[in-house]
């Protein structure tokens, strides 16, 4: 029996070592939302992600060998996400793409740089986290103190001159709240109003009665979608006029599905360009292809800029020869320049903040749709 | 004093929902001592079960839309009843007569598995009920602007709960459930069936949550598979709050939970209004370790 037993083992071992060999690819890791509240932005993530590496490994691959994408769920929790981190930094991924939430990221930044492992973010645009001097960490979206600028460049633009923030208190909302709140107040716009909601919960109109007692020309919410579309929705029920304009993370088509079509109109919000609006020829194939192989364009910029990140890396592979950490850093920091991303050009400078890139300032029309603002 | 009163309306139509989810927990709690986590779940799966039946029915262009919001809400109180039934039959009864923290574990396990299967069936994006159902009218309040949905949300809250008053205290099996919920024991030596009176309270507690799940998705609008856990987490603390256990402390509880949420948030800071909830909460516990009005479990104990 117990002769058996080890014969057994011994030939788990061999199998398992000739299915190792043959299964020889080069493992890119995708940490996102697939469960919890950003569920939507995860399996896009993931959908993107997947049709990328089916048309890479149709083309080949890399370094002759194919691609596999390893996804793991965050939950759009920093504890699940360092959950998820450490059981991918074991499955001998050379890098991660992701994720979405900048407080998720942050929970997860350490434990990537000290296995190696290049992590490229897609969502998370709070300051901070490219303020750590991590040599392994990079962003495809664009950092919150561009966003703030923008913001403010907005409000002085529309003519507002007294301002309400309300943000969630989560690493980015926070971030960019305190970001614009400095800036408005340089330029001499009063703040009448800056506190934090709770996000998840249904009932705001506690919020939005005191907001509306501080009597503000206009509420920048630095918040997510699904809060920001109810606060647009139950103002509406008040009968309350303000104008809101939201951060880049009220960008989604089901804040308009959330807030209705009559309460989301007039909205304003920051945002990198949408999938709809992204101009080069390669956004513009892949977009078509998406659609065809899911039925629907992207909803998300993140999703795409996810699929920037995988495809910076995969390129950087390319590249190099290697799957070096350091080489490929070293890549993504001094060498790569003008990269045709399908979100516009990519380089990273020194911190793996991606340069360039502006925000726009969209508005909702009266059909919901998202229009770009000159 | 305007905005006083407006947040106060604010509070009572948050709290009467709380209140209602809160009825759920305490009477399991009364009847079987378990925390019933898969309660804000079944709430979830009375929005959504809302949804499909108002969007594959229409029922509301077929019998009007008062009448086809009584008709739908009878339906989803049915039917999450039955689920309520199914989920006692299936990860409670079995444990019935283990420690209680198995039941416990248990009870996460199936909230996990109702909102892991509401994301399977409805997907990870928010479901949005159709626009315009109810009607958006407001009262003016000598100048307190109260939209009529939500003194209509206050209003179904406090017949469903003084029903389920008058049941508990008048009819037969509202004495075989206070008399279960005193001792289980006592109560089958009486000839009381006692698994009669479990299911009962598996049927009633779930369709009161099932029927906020349904407000809530008829007035706010958006539902997703989550929403469960943080309603659930109120409600869970409305009832400690009044007394768990005990069922007009459900009550008071809910709707003194969101008053305190409401005023919080008014006059101290949005931020802090969980923090300021908990507060009071922590402190009537220190007071009144069995809540406001929980007097009969310390007589138990």
């Amino acid at each position: 029996m117990k002769k058996g037993l080890i014969a057994l083992m011994a030939l788990c071992l061999l199998v398992g070592g000739a299915m190792a060999a043959m299964a020889d690819t080069v493992k890119i890791g995708l940490m996102g939302p697939m469960t919890g509240p950003w569920a939507s932005e995860g399996q896009e993530m993931k959908q993107v992600l997947d049709l990328l590496a089916a048309d890479l490994n149709a083309k080949g691959g890399v370094l002759g060998k194919k691609v596999e994408v390893i996804a793991d769920d965050d939950g759009g929790d920093p504890r699940t996400a360092a959950l998820a981190a450490q059981r991918l930094a074991t499955q001998g991924i050379v890098a991660v793409i992701g994720t979405y939430g900048s407080s998720v990221t942050e929970a997860t930044q350490n434990i990537y740089n000290e296995s190696k492992i290049l992590q490229i973010a897609n969502g998370s645009t709070a300051i901070r986290l490219s303020e750590k001097g991590l040599k392994y960490f990079f962003r495809t979206c664009p950092r919150d103190d561009e966003q703030g600028r923008v913001a403010v460049q907005a409000i002085e633009k529309l003519g507002f001159k007294t301002v309400a923030i309300l943000h969630d208190n989560t690493t980015y909302a926070k971030g960019l709240a305190d970001e614009a709140k400095g800036l408005l107040e340089g330029k001499g716009i009063k703040i009448v109003f800056f506190d934090a909601l709770t996000p998840g919960e249904r009932d705001y109109t506690a919020i939005l009665t005191k907001l509306k007692g501080a009597n503000p020309d206009v509420v920048f919410f630095t918040g997510y979608y699904p809060e920001a579309g109810l606060l647009l929705r139950q103002k509406k029920e008040m009968n309350w006029n303000v104008p809101f304009i939201g951060g880049d993370a009220t960008n989604n088509p089901d804040l308009v599905k959330i807030a209705g079509k009559d309460a989301a109109q007039g909205f304003y919000f920051l945002s990198a360009p949408l999938p709809k609006d992204l101009p080069s020829p390669e956004a513009k194939a892949f977009l078509d292809e998406f659609t065809k192989k899911y039925g629907n364009a992207p909803n998300s910029i993140y999703a795409v800029l996810a699929g920037d990140g995988f495809r910076v890396i995969t390129a950087a592979i390319q590249a190099t020869q290697s799957t070096d950490p350091d080489k490929l850093a070293d890549y993504l920091h001094k060498e790569l320049k003008e990269f045709a991303g399908l979100t516009g050009k990519i380089a990273f400078n020194e911190k793996g903040d991606r340069v360039g890139e502006v925000y726009r300032v969209y508005k909702v029309d009266a059909e919901g749709n998202f229009i770009l603002q000159p | 004093m305007e905005e006083f009163f407006q947040q106060l309306t604010n509070g009572l139509a948050v709290g009467g929902i709380y209140a209602l989810i809160a009825l759920g927990y305490t009477m399991v709690y009364g009847v079987l001592k378990l925390i019933n986590f898969a309660h804000g779940d079944l709430f979830t799966i009375g929005s959504y079960l809302g949804l499909t039946l108002l969007t594959s029915l229409f029922l509301s262009d077929r019998l009007g839309p008062g009448a086809g919001i009584v008709v739908l809400a009878l339906m989803v109180m049915g039917l999450v009843a039955l689920v309520g039934a199914l989920l006692e039959r299936v990860a409670y009864r079995p444990l019935r007569h283990s420690p209680r923290l198995s039941a416990v574990v248990s009870a996460l396990g199936a909230s996990i598995f109702f909102s892991n299967t509401l994301m399977l069936i409805y997907g990870a994006r928010f479901q949005v009920y159709p626009q315009g159902i109810l009607p958006k009218t407001a009262i003016d309040l000598f100048g307190l602007y109260v939209p009529l949905v939500r003194v209509l949300i206050l209003g179904a809250s406090v017949v469903m709960m003084i029903a389920l008053y008058a049941f508990i205290q008048k009819t037969k099996i509202g004495t075989a459930i206070r008399a279960a919920a005193i001792d289980q024991d006592a109560a089958r030596l009486m000839g009381i069936d006692v698994n009669r009176v479990i299911l009962m309270v598996f049927l009633i507690g779930p369709a009161l949550g099932g029927a906020a799940g349904l407000m809530v998705g008829l007035h706010y609008g958006q539902i997703n598979f989550t929403m469960g856990w943080v309603y659930g987490l109120k409600a869970f603390t409305a009832a400690i709050l009044g007394g768990i256990g005990n069922i007009p402390g459900a009550m008071v509880g809910g709707i003194l939970l969101g008053v305190i949420e409401a005023l919080g948030a008014a006059y101290l800071s949005i931020a802090w209004k969980d923090a300021i909830a908990f507060g009071v909460l922590i402190f009537i516990l220190i007071v009144r370790p069995t809540g406001l009005l929980g007097e009969r479990v310390a007589e138990k104990v």
